[in-house]
């Protein structure tokens, strides 16, 4: 079976919730297959994205898109050099994504996925990249718990897979 | 067209009038509290206001927090991810305006970093001759701590709009100036 960009509306795939929008900036904007259009939020966190496929796909790789860090942070930081990650003193750790996914055939039954810190990066597009072995899902829940900065762009979700069976 | 959401948190000494400007701008004018009460966890009020010149929104989640030290420690954790910050004090009340220092550090550590848009609000004009915090002392303590200064008498309804108009505005400015950084990553 031949492995595909599983994330793209030219390949059924949707958005079906975004907690943000900007008419500007949709949530589409992170399935065109173009990074230089995104999704951005527009307030308070946790923000979140939910994907349907509309169909069982097995994903393998998933890499996303984005911009997490903010401005003010990297004053002073020296060229060339990314401002370490700060955690909050005496606090957990709240800023990161965690992903979610289902197997039903409506957007239910979540089950927690993958979780992950955000790392600052400078004035620069991030790419993060998750690799799976168990990677069957009908939806994909994207959750935004806080970012370093008051706003976040996704400029893209790519999902390298493959699809398995139709929905019936 | 955009709606915002803000997290906008009420700061001060207790007493000073956090509560009745929030719930007077909340109400439009309707509701000033004659009686004080202590606001003893946080009281969310939210309100939406139009950004002047656009067809965009800022709606303002008002987290109206206790002032008194007795319920600080609670604060850490209602404070998380703060948007907006209005700061208040009395212009009656010396105390009121040095503890806004340490109001401000205690947000500030809430932030790791990040901006924080903000206004630091004088409440009570009305009692005129009880005044001890002058215009331009507090207007000055504003400026070196990137707040706009604002003065306002609840009890006679003045200018209690202004201070959450220029933070809907400040939190509008810095979402256009994002987007600007966004299309520039590409």
């Amino acid at each position: 079976m031949r492995v595909v960009d599983l994330c793209l509306a030219s390949e059924g795939t949707e958005v079906i919730l975004a907690t943000s929008s900007d008419e500007k900036y949709p949530p589409e904007n992170m399935i065109d297959g173009n990074s230089t259009t995104f999704w951005t939020t527009t307030g308070m966190f946790p923000q979140e994205f939910i994907i349907c496929f509309h169909k069982h796909v097995k994903i393998e790789r998933l890499f996303l898109q984005c911009y997490f860090a903010v401005p003010a942070l990297r004053q002073g930081a020296p060229p060339g050099q990314g401002t370490p990650h700060r955690r909050p003193k005496g606090g957990q750790e709240v800023r990161g994504i965690r992903i979610e996914k289902s197997n039903a055939k409506e957007p239910v039954d979540f089950e927690r996925w993958v979780e992950r810190d955000l790392v600052l990066t400078e004035g620069q597009m991030q790419m993060e990249e998750f690799m799976f072995r168990d990677g069957y899902a009908t939806h994909l829940r994207f959750i935004i718990k806080s970012a370093f900065d008051h706003f976040v762009s996704v400029h893209k979700v790519n999902i390298e897979g493959i699809s398995v069976s139709s929905l019936t | 067209m955009v709606k915002l959401a803000a997290k906008c948190i009420m700061a001060g000494d207790a007493t000073v009038g956090k509560s009745s400007l929030a719930q007077m701008f909340r109400s439009d004018g309707a509701h000033f509290q004659k009686n004080y009460t202590l606001t003893t966890g946080v009281d969310l009020l939210v309100k939406q206001l139009t950004v002047p010149d656009t067809n965009d929104s800022v709606e303002l989640f008002i987290f109206d927090s206790a002032g008194k030290e007795l319920f600080s420690e609670m604060l850490d954790k209602l404070w998380e991810h703060p948007n907006l910050l209005c700061l208040v004090f009395d212009v009656t009340n010396e105390q009121s305006f040095t503890n806004c220092a340490k109001w401000l550090e205690k947000v500030r550590v809430q932030l790791q970093g990040s901006t924080l848009p903000g206004v630091l609000v004088g409440n009570k004009t009305d009692l005129a001759g009880r005044r001890v915090v002058e215009t331009s002392r507090a207007q000055e303590w504003a400026g070196t701590h990137g707040l706009e200064y604002f003065e306002t008498s609840v009890k006679e309804m003045e200018n209690f709009e202004a201070p959450f108009r220029c933070l809907a505005k400040l939190f509008h400015q810095l979402y256009r100036e994002r987007l600007e950084l966004f299309h520039s990553l590409v």
